[in-house]
């Protein structure tokens, strides 16, 4: 079991950045738990916290008991053999094959060749590159070198893995192919996975748990299933829609910016109190701006009415008044 | 020809003495100084951010090679002439050539192996750490590896910058081809003396440009 209680992480300089603040989660064995949130949410810094990547200014982070904060030296690299971990980008050893690769925290554990290669070999059936083991990495897809990432995070036989945007440099069918692999692995052998994302999708593939972050912060937990019946934070509900309409709300921001250069481009999201009442016409109609309604995405969920509307205005009108009404009647806004 | 040729026989091995013992060392040195300057550096191995022993260490280190590196190799042979008689015992002769080769290659080679190791990905190191590897381990089994190619093409160059300031090295009688170039081909006026050692000179840098390619190639996996 993994607990973090109270953490905090600020990182020092010109401007302190508070990344993480006061956090505390508590993730059970065999448990996949996905913690979701916009860039900059702090996310990477959270997980990177539980193997002392990062130091925690405060707080403790028991694992089994353990607090992992505490630990220096030997001992705390004897308890990083204990999680494994992957990364967004791979983060593999480009100069050594698939095999050595995989082998490489059995020679740092110092197990001689002839077992460091009968476990290597067994972990890269376990994840599908038994005919790969001896090319170099730059040469493996995607999702190959991911593969590579996930034996060797797992080759030590840890309790725990931890998984930084895992997928994000992957494309669909190939993200669905790892949280498969992902799944799989948790299955056969009870291993704790948290992982983090931008992308509220992945989370609820596989995960029973969740968490929402946003500036550094938990705003909302629970179970996967619970959550998506009930959220109560804007920002989950927001995430939730992304997966709902399965609309990507960055990229549509960008698409839209790239249509739409010169003007106001703005995006307006419902919630369910707002989206019964007809706001956007009545206040466009009182300033007389004429507005462009370029996307819409409404949906009724049932925690109501939720969506997301993209307006465009033309560049010489001041908007300034027209965020305030919007603003006083309870809608989110956002220059794109 | 063959008569050049054996009169040049002496002064191809000074050069290549003048070349390789240097070389050898600089790269020795070069190495472990470029990796106490990488280390101590904000290069996320060790955290720096509390540690000001690492910090001043940092400095001082790299402005050591800045300075040598800024140095004109000439200026510098004549500043270690009084060691190099302490050291060994002479100032004449390839052997009183070697310390101020040294000390002109090393922070070149300490700046080199800093660049290849900048270069390696970061979130390689740090996945290196996550499996529990220690500094050491980070430093010969991933670092190193890593920047292998990069390495080796900086001996490369460091070999070829040897060989042209030990034609320098000439004006205190460290001999080799490019003093004999200068002294008995231009001075004494012996043209065909200076084109064939000129000439092997040339040839002496393409070998190793060549040779050096071809091994950098074949260790370069990425
Ligand atoms: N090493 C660092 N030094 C200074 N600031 C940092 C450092 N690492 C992260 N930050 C800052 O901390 C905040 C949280 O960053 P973090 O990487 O944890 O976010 P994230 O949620 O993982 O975002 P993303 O989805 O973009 O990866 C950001 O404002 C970031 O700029
Ligand atoms: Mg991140």
């Amino acid at each position: 079991m993994i607990s973090i209680i109270n953490v905090s992480k600020t990182f020092k300089g010109k401007n302190d950045v508070s990344a993480v603040k006061n956090v505390s989660l508590e993730i059970k064995d065999k448990e996949i738990f996905g913690i979701v949130g916009y860039s900059g949410a702090g996310k990477s810094t959270l997980i990177r916290l539980v193997n002392q990547l990062e130091k925690a200014d405060s707080g403790q982070i028991l694992i089994d008991g353990v607090d992992i904060c505490e630990l220096k030296g030997e001992a705390l690299r004897k308890q990083r053999q204990e999680i494994g971990m992957i990364f967004q980008h791979f983060n593999l050893l480009w100069s050594k094959t698939v095999l050595e690769n995989i082998m490489f925290p059995l020679v740092l554990k110092g197990l001689p060749k002839k077992e460091r290669e009968e476990e290597a070999i067994k972990m890269a059936k376990e994840v599908g590159l038994e005919d790969k083991l001896d090319v170099y990495p730059s040469t493996l897809s995607g999702g190959q070198k991911q593969r590579v990432a996930i034996a060797r995070a797992l080759v030590l036989n840890p309790k725990i893995l931890l998984c930084d945007e895992a997928t994000s440099a992957l494309d669909p069918k190939t993200t669905e192919e790892i949280l498969e692999l992902l799944k799989k692995i948790n299955k056969e052998y009870g291993l704790t996975i948290l992982m983090i994302s931008h992308q509220m999708e992945t989370i609820q593939k596989i995960c029973h748990k969740l968490a929402v972050m946003a500036d550094g912060k938990i705003v909302e937990q629970g179970s996967v299933d619970d959550i998506f019946a009930n959220p109560t934070d804007p920002l989950t509900k927001e995430l939730i829609q992304t997966v709902d309409t399965g609309v990507d709300v960055n990229k549509l921001s960008i698409e839209l910016k790239d249509k739409y250069p010169q003007g106001h481009l703005l995006r307006i999201t419902f919630s369910d109190k707002t989206s019964e009442k007809p706001i956007l016409y009545s206040i466009a109609l009182k300033l007389n701006i004429p507005i462009n309604i370029v996307s819409a995405n409404l949906k009724m969920t049932q925690a109501g009415s939720l969506g997301v509307i993209y307006i465009h205005i033309e560049e010489k009108k001041d908007i300034g008044p027209f965020l305030a009404e919007l603003e006083l009647q309870g809608l989110k806004v956002e220059v794109v | 020809m063959l008569g050049l040729l054996t009169k040049l026989k002496e002064p191809l091995i000074e050069t290549l003495l003048l070349t390789f013992v240097p070389l050898i060392i600089s790269v020795i040195l070069g190495f472990l100084f470029g990796t106490l300057v990488f280390i101590s550096s904000d290069s996320g191995i060790i955290d720096t951010s509390n540690n000001w022993g690492l910090k001043i260490l940092n400095k001082i280190s790299n402005a050591i090679i800045n300075i040598f590196r800024s140095v004109p190799y000439l200026i510098i042979l004549i500043w270690l002439l009084p060691i190099t008689k302490l050291l060994v015992g002479r100032i004449l002769g390839w052997q009183a050539a070697i310390p101020s080769l040294v000390v002109s290659a090393t922070p070149f080679y300490a700046r080199m192996t800093v660049i290849a190791f900048s270069e390696v990905n970061k979130g390689t190191i740090e996945a290196s750490k996550a499996l529990g590897a220690n500094n050491f381990e980070i430093i010969f089994k991933v670092l190193l590896p890593e920047s292998k190619p990069a390495l080796l093409s900086s001996i490369v160059v460091t070999a070829i910058n040897l060989i042209s300031y030990s034609a320098m090295a000439g004006a205190i009688g460290a001999g080799g081809l490019g003093y004999e170039a200068y002294q008995y081909g231009l001075i004494r006026e012996n043209p065909p003396l200076m084109y064939m050692a000129t000439l092997l000179i040339v040839l002496l840098v393409f070998i190793i440009q060549f040779v050096g390619d071809l091994i950098v190639r074949k260790v370069d996996k990425r």
